[in-house]
Parts: C-alpha cells; sequence; structure tokens
C-alpha cells in the first residue's frame, strides 16, 4: 500500500514525459488523475489509520543485502499528517498549474516526481532509503525553479542545489558514521534500541550533521539565505510545494532522526535550538516588514513561521513537539495557501509590488476575500488552524524546564510582528482605492476558488476542533517527550 | 591447457584486434571492422561473466580471476563494446587501426586487473597504454592532436619508468616479484622507497593530483572520441592493479596509508575546484576524473577490505558516466557551449545525460551514490575523518560544474547552427547502454559489490 502511494506518482511522471511536447490538455489530466488518485489512497489510509497505534502499514525486504540496506517503509503519527499535506497540496498545486502552456509534459511529470520524493520521505524507515528520496526531490524541483521561474530563476534554481546538496551531504556523513557504530540503517531500530547506548561525545558530532542536514531545510536562520530566492523565483505551484511540504521535511527530519535517536546531545544542543529559533522567528518577521515584494514578503513569514516550530522542538516537552507537528502541518496549509492567492495576483496585475497594487477588494472581491482570509489565518487567529501550533510551541517552551523564559518572551514577539505585518500588507493591498494596474482584471475563476477552497474549509475545521491533528500528533509526541525525559 | 580456457576472452580480443586490420576484406569495411569488434567484445563480456571461471589461478598464479578480476574484465569489455558500437554506428573515416588498438589496449587492461606478479603488471599495463598513445594522435593532419599525444607519451614513458624502478626495488629487497612471496616487513627505509615510486606510476595512470597535470593538455587536444576510450577504460583496470599492488605491499602500511590518503585529498580538492571553471568538456572531464580518482583512492587508502572492494567498485561508477559524456561530446562538439540546447534538440539524450552527471555528483538511485556511500562508510571506518569532510564538501562543488552542463542542455539557447548531426541508432544504442549499467548497477548495488567480494592479492 505505501510503495504504491510512493510510486503511482512515478507511473503518472513517466506517462506525463511520453505524451506529446506541446499539447496542452493531456499532461494536466494525467497529472490531475494520478496526484487525485494519490490522494484518495492516502485518505483511505488515514481512515484506516489507528491513532496511536504505533507504526503500521509496514513493507520490508532487504535491498542491498550485504551492507544491511532494506527497503522498509511504515507510517505513524508523525508521517500520516505530512504525507497528506503532500498527497493534497500536490493534487492542488496540478489544479493550480491548469494554465500552464511552457513544455506542459516537461513541467507535470516534474510535479508528480517531485511527490514522488516527497512521499517517499516521510515513509521510509530505512536511512538508505529515506536519503535516496530526500535527494530525489533536489531534482524536479531545481527543474520547477529553473525552467518556469521568474527572472533570476537559474540563479535561484543553483543555489537551491546546492545549498541543500551541501545540508545533504553531511546528513550522509552522519549516516554513515551512525551505521558504523550501529551497524544497522534501520531508523526503527536505531530510535529504539540505540538511542541511549550511544556514547555522548559521538552522539554531539551526529546532532551537528543531522542538524546541518535538516537546519538548511527547515530553513533556520543563518542558514535560510536560499529560501527568499527560492520561493520568490519559483512559479506559483512550485512555490506553494516548496513552502507546504519541502520545508516540512526539515521538521519532520528534526522529530525522525535527531531527537529520537539523539536523545542525549539533544539536551546539549537544546539551549542552541532555542536560541536560533527565536532569532529566526524575530528576524524573519522584521525583514518580512520591510519588504516591498508580496511574495517575499510570504517567503520571509516561512521563515518565522518555521522557527516557532523550531521552538516547539527545542522545548522537548510533549506540547511543544506537538505544537512543532502542528505548525508544519498548518503552515502548509496557510503558506500553500498564501502563495496560491499570490500568484492568481501576480497573474492578473503582473506585479508583486506592495506599494503598485491597491484596492483588490474593490476590484476582485473574491481574491481579496480569500487573501485576507489566509492573511488572518497566517496571523495565528484563535478558531483557525494557525494558532494551534504557535500557541502549543510556545506554551511546551515555557514549560520546558530547560529553556530561559527571555527566550519564550522574545519569540512570542514575532506573533505580534506576524500579525503587524500582515495587517499592514492587507492595508496597502486589499483595501483602499484600485490600482490602475488591476483595473480591467477579472475576479477568480471558479477554479482557482475551488484549488484553495479545501485549504479554505481544512484550516477553518482544525482550529474549531483541535482534536483533528493532534489526535495523531499527540501519541507521537507523549512518546517523544518519554524518550527525551522530559 | 587448461589455463587457457579461461582467457578465452582475451583471445577473442586478440583475434578480433587482428581482423579489423583487414578492414577491406570484411563487409562494410571500416565500419565493419568496428561491428566485428562490438561483437566479439560484447561476446567475451558474455563470457567473462560465466562462474566456471571464478577463483582460476593459471600460470602458475602469474594471473587470478578473482572477484575484483572478473568484474573488471566485465567492466572493461562492456566499456569497450559501447565505444566500439558507438564507431560502429558513426560509421565514419578510416576506424580499423583505432578498433584494433582499442581491443589491444582492453587486452592490456584485462591482464593488468589480474596481473599479481610485477613483470605481468609491466607488460601489461605497457599493453593497456601503448595503443593509447596512438590513438591521442589519431587524427595524423591535426598538429594539435600529435601535441597530444607526444606530451601523453612522454609522460607515460617517464612514469612508467619511474613505476619500473619502484618495482626493481621491490624486487631486489624480497628476492621476488609475485605478490604472494613479496615481504617488505625488514626492508625499512628503503622498502618504503621503493612502494613510493612503484606507487607514482599508478597515480600518474590513474591522472591523481599531483602527477595529474599532462591529462587535462593531453585530452583537450585529441578528439573527445579518443578521449571517451582512453581517460576511463584504462582507469578501472588501473584502479584494481592498484588496490592489489597496494594490499601486497601492506608491510609498509603506514607510510603507505598516508601518501594514499594525502594524494587522495589533493585529488579531490584540485580536480574539483580546477573544474569549476573550465568551458571545455574534455578539459572538464579531465578535472572531474582527477577529482573522481581521488574519491577512489579514500577506499584504497582506507587499507581495508571494504575500502579496496568500495575502490574497484567506484571505478566502474566513474567510467560509465564518463565514457558516454564524451560519446555525446563527439557528436555535438568538444566546448561546453556545444551542449546549449540540447534538450531541445534531442531530449532523451539531454535526460540522459542529467542521470549520468546526478550519478557523478553522487545522487542515488544511480551506482555514483553507491559508490561513495562505500567509499565513506570505508574511510570513515580507517578513521580518515578529514578524507571524508573533503569527499562531501567537494561533491556539492562538483555539483556546481556538472549542473552548468545540465543548464547549458536546458536553459541555453541553442546555437542557430548546431553542429550535432542526428546520430545513428546504433550510436544511440551505446549511449543508452552506459546509461542503464549506471542505473541498474545502482538498483542492484548489492550485487555488484557481491561480486567484487573477497581478493587474492
Amino acid at each position: 500500500m505505501l510503495t504504491l502511494i510512493v510510486f503511482l506518482p512515478l507511473v503518472g511522471a513517466a506517462v506525463c514525459a511520453l505524451l506529446p511536447k506541446n499539447n496542452l490538455q493531456w499532461p494536466r489530466w494525467v497529472a490531475a488523475a494520478f496526484s487525485a488518485v494519490d490522494l484518495a489512497l492516502v485518505v483511505w489510509l488515514a481512515l484506516h489509520f489507528v491513532p496511536g497505534g504505533g507504526r503500521q502499514f509496514a513493507e520490508s525486504f532487504a535491498w542491498v543485502p550485504s551492507a544491511q540496506i532494506n527497503y522498509s517503509m511504515s507510517v505513524d503519527g508523525l508521517s500520516l499528517p505530512l504525507l497528506f499535506l503532500s498527497a493534497l497540496l500536490t493534487f492542488l498545486a496540478v489544479i493550480a498549474s491548469w494554465k500552464i502552456d511552457k513544455k506542459p509534459a516537461f513541467y507535470f511529470s516534474m510535479m508528480l516526481l517531485l511527490q514522488v520524493g516527497m512521499n517517499g520521505v516521510f515513509l521510509a524507515m530505512d536511512f538508505v532509503l529515506f536519503y535516496v528520496f530526500w535527494e530525489l526531490v533536489l531534482v524536479p524541483m531545481y527543474f520547477l525553479i529553473a525552467q518556469w521561474g521568474g527572472p533570476r530563476r537559474e540563479y535561484a534554481a543553483m543555489k537551491f542545489f546546492l545549498y541543500t546538496l551541501f545540508g545533504s551531504v553531511f546528513m550522509l556523513v552522519g549516516i554513515v558514521t551512525l551505521f558504523l557504530n550501529t551497524g544497522t540503517f534501520d531508523m526503527v531500530v536505531l530510535t529504539t534500541r540505540w538511542s541511549t547506548l550511544l556514547p555522548a561525545g559521538l552522539q554531539w558530532w551526529l546532532f551537528l550533521l543531522f542538524f546541518l542536514g535538516f537546519a538548511v531545510k527547515v530553513p533556520i536562520w543563518p542558514l535560510h539565505t536560499w529560501l527568499p530566492d527560492a520561493h520568490v523565483e519559483a512559479p506559483t505551484a512550485a512555490s506553494a510545494l516548496l513552502a507546504g511540504v519541502l520545508l516540512k521535511m526539515g521538521v519532520y527530519g528534526f522529530l525522525r532522526v535527531s531527537l529520537p535517536m539523539l536523545p542525549n546531545a539533544f539536551h546539549q544542543w537544546q539551549w542552541f535550538l532555542a536560541v536560533l529559533a527565536m532569532i529566526s522567528i524575530v528576524y524573519g518577521a522584521a525583514v518580512a516588514f520591510a519588504q516591498t515584494d508580496i511574495k517575499k514578503l510570504v517567503a520571509y513569514s516561512s521563515v518565522s513561521h518555521m522557527g516557532f516550530a523550531m521552538l516547539g522542538i527545542a522545548s522537548g516537552t510533549a506540547i511543544g513537539i506537538g505544537g512543532a507537528m502542528a505548525v508544519s502541518f498548518s503552515h502548509g496549509l496557510i503558506a500553500g495557501m498564501l502563495f496560491l492567492m499570490v500568484g492568481q495576483v501576480y497573474d492578473r496585475a503582473h506585479t508583486r509590488e506592495i506599494s503598485q497594487l491597491s484596492g483588490l477588494a474593490g476590484q476582485m472581491p473574491m481574491i481579496a476575500g480569500l487573501l485576507a482570509f489566509a492573511s488572518i489565518a497566517s496571523m495565528g487567529l484563535p478558531g483557525l488552524s494557525g494558532f494551534i501550533g504557535e500557541f502549543m510551541s510556545l506554551l511546551g517552551a515555557w514549560q520546558s524546564p530547560d529553556l530561559a523564559h527571555w527566550i519564550v518572551f522574545a519569540a512570542s514577539m514575532g506573533v505580534l510582528l506576524g500579525a503587524a505585518y500582515m495587517l499592514w500588507m492587507m492595508q496597502r493591498v486589499v483595501l483602499g482605492q484600485p490600482s490602475y494596474i488591476i483595473a480591467d482584471c477579472p475576479d477568480a475563476s471558479l477554479r482557482e476558488v475551488l484549488v484553495v477552497a479545501p485549504l479554505v474549509v481544512m484550516i477553518v475545521a482544525i482550529g474549531l476542533d483541535w482534536d483533528l491533528l493532534l489526535r495523531y500528533a499527540d501519541p507521537f509526541a507523549r512518546l517523544l517527550a518519554k524518550t527525551l525525559g522530559a | 591447457m587448461a589455463g587457457y580456457s579461461i582467457l578465452i576472452p582475451e583471445f577473442l580480443l586478440v583475434v578480433g584486434a587482428l581482423l579489423a586490420l583487414f578492414a577491406e576484406l570484411l563487409p562494410g569495411g571500416d565500419r565493419g571492422a568496428a561491428w566485428l569488434g562490438a561483437i566479439l567484445t560484447l561476446a567475451a563480456a558474455l563470457v567473462a561473466v560465466l562462474p566456471a571461471t571464478a577463483n582460476a589461478q593459471p600460470f602458475g598464479g602469474l594471473i587470478v580471476l578473482d572477484g575484483p578480476a572478473r568484474f573488471a574484465r566485465v567492466v572493461v569489455l562492456l566499456l569497450g563494446a559501447a565505444w566500439m558500437l558507438w564507431t560502429a554506428g558513426r560509421g565514419e573515416g578510416r576506424v580499423r587501426e583505432a578498433v584494433s588498438l582499442a581491443m589491444f589496449s582492453l587486452v592490456g587492461c584485462m591482464l593488468m586487473a589480474e596481473a599479481r606478479e610485477l613483470i605481468t603488471l609491466l607488460v601489461s599495463v605497457e599493453l593497456a597504454t601503448i595503443p593509447a598513445y596512438v590513438l591521442i594522435g589519431y587524427r595524423r593532419g591535426d598538429t594539435k592532436s600529435l601535441e597530444a599525444a607526444i606530451k601523453y607519451f612522454l609522460m607515460s614513458i617517464l612514469t612508467t619508468l619511474v613505476m619500473l624502478y619502484g618495482f626493481s626495488f621491490v624486487y631486489g629487497l624480497s628476492g621476488s616479484t609475485r605478490y604472494d612471496s613479496i615481504d617488505l616487513t625488514r626492508a625499512g627505509a628503503l622498502g618504503v622507497v621503493a612502494v613510493m615510486l612503484a606507487l607514482v606510476g599508478m597515480f600518474a595512470k590513474l591522472t591523481a593530483a599531483p602527477f595529474h597535470y599532462w591529462a587535462p593538455d593531453a585530452y583537450a587536444g585529441s578528439s573527445p572520441w579518443t578521449v571517451a576510450f582512453v581517460s576511463t577504460v584504462p582507469k578501472v583496470a588501473g584502479a584494481v592493479a592498484m588496490v592489489r599492488f597496494v594490499s601486497a605491499v601492506s608491510a609498509s602500511a603506514a607510510t603507505t596509508g598516508i601518501v594514499l590518503a594525502v594524494v587522495a585529498g589533493v585529488s579531490m580538492l584540485l580536480g574539483n575546484l580546477a573544474a569549476l571553471t573550465q568551458t571545455d568538456m574534455r578539459r572538464l572531464m579531465a578535472y572531474s576524473g582527477v577529482a573522481h580518482s581521488g574519491y577512489l583512492l579514500i577506499g584504497v587508502a582506507a587499507l581495508s577490505r571494504l575500502g579496496f572492494v568500495a575502490a574497484v567498485a567506484y571505478s566502474m561508477a566513474y567510467a560509465f558516466p564518463s565514457m558516454a559524456i564524451m560519446l555525446i561530446a563527439a557528436e555535438e562538439g568538444p566546448q561546453l557551449s556545444d551542449f546549449n540546447g540540447l534538450a531541445q534538440r534531442r531530449p532523451a539524450t539531454a535526460w540522459g545525460l542529467v542521470l549520468l552527471l546526478l550519478s557523478l555528483v553522487g545522487v542515488p538511485p544511480m551506482i555514483g551514490f553507491f559508490g561513495k556511500l562505500n567509499l565513506l562508510l570505508a574511510g570513515q571506518r580507517a578513521g580518515l575523518i578529514t578524507l571524508v569532510v573533503i569527499a562531501v564538501v567537494m561533491s556539492v562543488v562538483s555539483a556546481g560544474y556538472y549542473m552548468r552542463i545540465v543548464r547549458a542542455m536546458f536553459f541555453a539557447e541553442a546555437p542557430s547552427s548546431a553542429r550535432g548531426q542526428k546520430p545513428s541508432f546504433v550510436a544511440a544504442f551505446a549511449f543508452a547502454m552506459c546509461v542503464a549499467i549506471t542505473l541498474v548497477a545502482g538498483l542492484a548495488a548489492g550485487s555488484v559489490y557481491g561480486s567484487i567480494g573477497a581478493f587474492l592479492h
């Protein structure tokens, strides 16, 4: 079942790639069909998943027996929400890209290939397999940015590729070192048996190696510089996937590898992580304030929001970890939606300069309303999904006996800043006299509304009923907190 | 006579090499010669994978057919077959001598990987490299090509002599040229000198820094078609020969290990950094070859069975992509800018190249990833942390120049008059063969490493 979920999009990608190069219709229908079926499979999986029941649907066979490399996959409370996010956002991204007319076959096959990597990362339970999928993500994203991106696309794509490759090769050294000291690549065995046996000094080094791999992806200040470039230059749908899913791979890595496998080192690093998280939150928000490009503003807001996830992780408490997972999931929905809305605005106005846009509400009320909704959700308003994660992360960090309260206090300033820059942006873009640039622009089409509708529904639903998300996340968070001894 | 039967692949090639010279008597002329060579080489590869020859030691043990030898034999035969198939598909000019020379060189390479005795090794090294001199200078009318050939010839002769000088000391100190009776334990400093001299020769054959400087010039002077052969096939055999020699003289292990580690580190740094700025594909791949020799030497420097196996396997991860890339350069033109817009003209080829380049970077699931993974494992286990860190950082640097090729293919404007003509089906098949091997060897990495197995040094 899991194998099918991971590799079904690969079949789709192959089919797309073989379609005639300049056919507009076929590739998008094929991509939509494959991603829809994949989403349906994930939903089926979620319905048959027993929350709190540990790892399920496990599959395993020997791949390279001489080196104890296995092909093994399973799903648990940490992977399931992220897997769902990956399937949902890919499907929506395909629909959002309906109007792509430059090499559509190539575009949609890259999109589906990206999904193979993303699904695989969240399901792989063997380090080598994990690394395979981790690297697989780079290639389609490189092409998506470099082929369909903005004016500086080649530079941004290269920067994205090299930065994340830089992080992941250190992760590879970490994997190798871990293997040499334990004799296994099996992530389950490493979590359950080896976490307490590794000597503390070695754990410290391993934590550093994995930190480099994951922190680039999250991204944590000061390793975030690839993100604004990549987000701004990427085409709309790729931005949504980049912010919605790829960043979560970093958080996932911390929760899957760094914390459960290296708990002793985590306590040595905890403080450092918390300070970096705080800086990311405040720095991201402060820089977002200064942006004149609305897409860049959203990009920096991602740095800030992912900082909350890192703060929750750094707390080491069940609430904080649950919060980190909630932030990840909800930011996936909200940032995905923000990028899609910004893309819709850009499609019409052909500019993203905040100073040139104004009065969207007068000219295209639907788009303005949805953009405002996403912005408000991003602020963390109670009743919407963004609130839960940030609240829990801050609460967990406050409760954590290991973190100074001033860090949490400073981080919570980020919430205020976040509300401020979003409101300011809305005031300038949504309200006011319609600018001449958008004078004749039509409002959102039905397709464009339907693309974000599922996101709106989920943001509201999770905001009202936290348990929808937390019943998956909570058991995992408690278990992890117990391992960490908090 | 039993000994001769396991040399059937070698005999097949010698027959082919002699027949190819009489191309005018063959159907199809020069093209027929290339076809004959390709078919005989493929047949030889088929014979070579037969398990019947496992661990045989014919001729009183002068040569051995153990795991690494059998592996190298199949790899060089497949590389040679791909090269000759491409030549046959291309079907232009007078190639009969080239085919013949390549087949002789292949025989030398196979024997080089099998040799476990110094004189046998020396003779097979000569048999492998002398045809290469001629191949480099194959275009007689081209003065640059001749200059390259002279450079290559002089450097090669010099390093062979240095190696021979080292061999003479080894013989003098241990009274034997056979690996199983070489004993340098009581030789002291002189033993170290002897091993160093021999190693210098081998470093030069592998184009490891700082003995690499002749390679970029020599390659840049000759045609990409030649470079495809000369820069890949002998290196596979050289890797096995080096591993065999190092494990035979492991008595002076400490110093040998340090020297190997230093050369590995310098090669990775110099090769990758120098490749960054190249605009000529031949020079770029020459420096990339230096870098990959560096990675490979991590495994040798680890001085462990794990490391030796990893080094031998890595030669394959380097050779197939490099061969395929140079063959495309032979079709499209030797400059990086000749690759501009290749994705427009030949999308399948461009995607194949992406796969090969990613394999060279070390991106899974191609063989390049498993090659590097095993080298890192071996290096880490031997405590060569510095080398491991250099290797991973330099992998990122290497992505910088390999991705430049990808960028040229996908995002650069095609020149108005693209030089490449439509390649024939057979030439495309040779390229596809390299791509398929790179991918399948990665997915089946378990059997690749299993087949190399144990060493009889």
